[in-house]
């Protein structure tokens, strides 16, 4: 808000404080003066404290829609509560010691459904990102992150070994660069647990004639989840190195079938000082521009297996990328296929709890909110779910019990436009 | 960190809890352990409800009660077996909803179990045919709203704290919705409830249009405040989506100039589904940018539903307006409101200034809606520390209205925050209750107003002492509220 519009916002307590006693006045005018000295802590913290304090007192106008409240469906997971806790760490009022309270600043997904109804525009999980970061500095980082930055730091993937290595035996073929391709297709770890979807994202590049490269032998994680647990030492670690490779390609659009990937690649990267000059966009996206240059053409029918369909959207393309087309245009193209949209769609989607901390802090509480999206879906009476997001794909699988698996099958975009080139 | 390091503010009557492991042991029993907690992060979250004194408690790290179990019930029947648990061994339950409850009615004062309805959050059914959802209570107001919308109706009961009220908080405070002027208050939305009584009895309300069958006894329950059963399902009235919307606004002189034109379209039985009233310092507040409306009074509404009816509402409703020297403000004013209505940010603002912030309902009929809202004014200006006292006016009747105020001030040297609230509080009440109006519209009595109940029912209140002591003959529902001054009346 300019200064203008701050005065213009509050001229109507002007007549009013000049009707206040002169002892109301000045008690006032001390109360302003001494905010930071009566709320705010003193010494050195990273904590975002004016805006933690902002949140933990509003009456939680975003409950309704956080995922991890509806998932456990107690006021301890409520946004205006996490903040309230973030605040009396920082503060001292409660010690960083007790694990209880600050394991709860990681249950907290990164779908920011609460910004979307926030009063102040901000992002609870943006919030606790600062108290993690004094949490870190103190030497109180809990255990189960400490887990991931080892997997990290030994096998340069998330997965405690290096799941690119896998390549070969899932039929993946490796596209090596020389240095002068026009896209790089980047492959984030996650997705390398679906190889028939990197399989139809190969096709459909060498479809259309693409000059690519995958770079799966010199692949690394993109280091989102060391950006999630704020510990930013590994995390400017991996930027550097990714920003290495993705250069030594030559490529002009870097593409990835992981939001995570893209979100980290493109924004988190430059705020942590890596900047990446490349157009980094999804796969959805880049497709979608290959159809309007037709440089892939969708020629053939829907196999009827596949004609009804309904659709998840990722939080981080629908609400980071702010992009639901690319997905719903590609398959209003598909003649014949009948989308069914389940109640929370577009830029009002769920998580499917694979997203953030949330899934290493409680996994119990990442699969309800996982069987939360998927009653969603499933209330459309469709059995094939249509996501693009390999974390997606992996948490509405924990979504689904073991006897629902024959019975619903959940594809990425590619999947199912491959099936109509 | 210890739980003792949180200075409490209801220190008195807490129930002392004997044995401690045997209740744990019977609670785990009865609601299993995933749903049942003595956990600190879990007993810290029901500290407070949204009564607007506790943010300011809530950075200074006080809390308003504490509770010692928290559980989580999934059936009726294991809500039923924790209040039968609870009359044996004498100790308090609370239920909560989402906890938006502004005048204290969910904080734990004397101790003892919450009951957390969150897991009742289901829409059971909607039946188009008879125009009812039913559902259980503890689902949040917005969930349950976007259910309907996504099927093409409204329950047209839209509070402020839509986003963080449940179903069964709006019942317990006999709430009031934004677009109640057509759709009517929460006892007009209700045709059916199960409830479980404080004993553990369950009963059922079955679902009428209406009925001659006797006094109306579920209506007990609507403002009961938590304090006679608990509601675990309610059946609503729906409504087909609104096929046209209008939106008009009129700037006034004077608030009686507002205050006629409105009543004279509600005699001709026009119903727009919002109207709201803002006086002339809330006029400046939340509409600096309409020039018609500078120094005067805003009002806004909203006509909506069949087409040929919004346009005979509106040209009536424009009518009177003109009648009563409005002058015309156009749609911007309804679209700005439209926009910002669930835009809270004044509980986030004030407390880091130490700034005591509040609204007070009341209610009152035509005749003396001038003088409650004169007086209340004038009253509030007499205490030292007050800043700005103003109102709008949001809820009408062909008989009266609803007079919401704001206050916000600073205690002045030598006063607590609580002591410089209570005397705002008392002020207003006294105030309304001298100009012949009610003292509470629509968020309840809780804590903040419970010592007024007698002047308010006179010897009526004796009456509704004794069904409260049939129906919870050991108090151990929601005990504090209602009955008894836990405030002290402060001397004004």
């Amino acid at each position: 808000m300019g200064i203008e519009e701050t005065l213009n916002k509050y001229k109507w307590m002007v007549p009013l404080l000049q009707k206040a006693d002169r002892e109301t006045r000045s008690t006032l005018m001390k109360n302003f003066r001494q905010r930071k000295k009566n709320f705010f802590p003193e010494g050195e913290f990273k904590a975002d404290v004016d805006n933690l304090i902002k949140c933990m007192l509003c009456p939680n106008m975003c409950r309704f829609d956080c995922g991890t409240l509806q998932a456990t469906l107690t006021e301890t997971m409520s946004p205006a509560y996490k903040a309230r806790i973030g605040y009396y760490l920082t503060i001292g009022k409660i010690d960083y010691a007790d694990s209880e309270f600050v394991d709860l600043m990681y249950k907290c997904t990164n779908e920011e459904t609460c910004k979307v109804w926030c009063p102040f525009d901000f992002s609870v999980v943006s919030l606790l990102e600062t108290v993690r970061d004094d949490i870190n500095a103190k030497g109180f980082m809990p255990d189960f992150c400490k887990e991931q930055i080892e997997k990290l730091k030994n096998s340069n993937t998330i997965e405690g070994y290096n799941i690119f290595e896998t390549y070969k035996e899932k039929g993946i073929e490796n596209i090596e660069t020389k240095g002068k391709d026009d896209v790089f297709y980047y492959i984030g770890c996650e997705s390398m647990k679906f190889p028939e979807v990197i399989k139809a994202n190969i096709e459909i590049l060498k479809t259309a004639g693409i000059k690519f490269s995958t770079n799966l032998d010199k692949k690394i994680c993109c280091g989102g989840p060391a950006f999630n647990i704020r510990d930013m030492e590994t995390a400017i670690e991996f930027a550097n190195k990714n920003k290495e490779l993705i250069e030594s390609t030559g490529a002009k659009i870097i593409i990835s079938d992981c939001p995570g990937c893209i979100l980290t690649l493109k924004e988190r990267y430059e705020k942590a000082g890596v900047k990446i000059e490349k157009e980094i966009i999804h796969t959805t996206q880049y497709f979608m521009k290959l159809i309007n240059e037709e440089r892939i053409k969708i020629t053939k029918s829907i196999p009827e297996e596949y004609r009804k369909i309904t659709i998840h959207d990722p939080c981080l393309i629908s609400r980071n990328l702010n992009d639901t087309e690319s997905i719903r245009n590609i398959l209003g193209k598909i003649q014949g296929l009948e989308l069914v949209e389940p109640i929370y769609n577009n830029e009002n989607t769920h998580c499917c709890g694979w997203s953030g901390t949330a899934h290493w802090a409680d996994r119990d509480l990442a699969i309800k909110q996982a069987q939360n999206r998927v009653n969603e879906l499933k209330e459309t009476g469709v059995n094939i779910f249509i996501s693009a997001c390999p974390l997606c794909e992996l948490g509405l699988a924990y979504g689904l019990k073991e006897t629902e698996k024959e019975k619903y099958n959940i594809l990425d975009i590619s999947e199912i436009l491959i099936k109509v080139l | 960190m210890d739980l003792e390091d949180f200075e409490l503010i209801y220190k008195e009557n807490r129930v002392k809890i004997k044995d401690k492991t045997k209740i744990e042991s019977k609670l785990k029993t009865i609601v299993g352990l995933n749903n049942y907690s003595t956990k600190k992060i879990d007993i810290l979250a029901y500290t407070k409800d949204s009564t607007l004194i506790g943010f300011n408690w809530e950075i200074e790290g006080k809390i308003a009660g504490i509770a010692d179990f928290i559980t989580w019930p999934e059936t009726i029947e294991q809500i039923s077996e924790i209040l039968k648990l609870a009359n044996q061994e004498k100790i308090p339950v609370i239920p909560y909803g989402e906890g938006s409850g502004v005048v204290g009615g969910a904080i734990p004062i004397y101790g003892g179990i919450i009951i957390d309805m969150k897991k009742f959050n289901k829409v059971i059914t909607i039946n188009d045919k008879n125009l009812t959802v039913t559902a259980e209570a503890g689902i949040n107001g917005m969930n349950l709203e976007r259910y309907l919308n996504t099927n093409g109706y409204t329950s047209g009961h839209i509070p402020q704290s839509l986003y963080t009220s449940s179903l069964g908080g709006w019942i317990a405070h006999r709430a009031a919705g934004q677009f109640s002027t057509k759709y009517g208050k929460i006892e007009d939305i209700v045709l059916g409830m199960e409830v479980v009584l404080p004993q553990g009895e369950i009963i059922n309300f079955k679902t009428i249009a209406r009925a001659s069958t006797g006094p109306q006894l579920d209506k007990l329950f609507i403002g009961g405040e938590g304090t006679l059963g608990i509601v675990t399902k309610a059946t609503l009235k729906i409504w087909p989506s609104p096929e046209k919307r209008a939106l008009i606004s009129y700037a006034f002189p004077t608030i009686e100039n507002s205050f006629n034109a409105v009543r004279e379209i509600l005699r001709e039985q026009i119903y727009p589904a919002v109207v709201r009233i803002y006086d002339k310092s809330e006029t400046a507040r939340h509409f600096p940018d309409i020039d018609n409306a500078k120094d005067k009074v805003m009002v806004i509404f909203i006509c909506e539903g069949n087409s040929r009816l919004v346009d005979l509402e509106e040209s009536i409703t424009r009518e009177k307006c003109e009648k009563n020297t409005g002058i015309e403000c156009g749609e911007h004013p309804v679209e700005h409101w439209l926009e910002t209505r669930f835009r809270v940010t004044e509980t986030s603002s004030m407390p880091p200034y130490k700034i005591v912030f509040d609204t007070i309902e009341v209610a009152s009929l035509w005749d003396n809606a001038a003088d409650v809202y004169h007086r209340v004014l004038e009253s509030m200006n007499q205490i030292k520390g007050v800043l700005m006292t103003t109102a709008h006016v949001s809820h009408f009747y062909p008989n009266g209205v609803g007079i919401y105020f704001s206050f916000g001030g600073v205690p002045p040297k030598g006063n607590s925050d609580l002591k410089f609230y209570q005397e705002c509080w008392d002020t207003t009440i006294k105030a309304v209750l001298e100009a012949g109006g009610s003292i509470a519209h629509h968020h309840g009595i809780g804590l903040n107003r419970s010592h007024w109940m007698d002047n308010e029912w006179g010897n009526a209140m004796n009456t509704l002492r004794q069904i409260k002591k049939v129906l919870d003959p050991n108090n151990i529902l929601n005990p504090g509220k209602i009955y008894i001054d836990t405030w002290k009346r402060s001397e004004i």
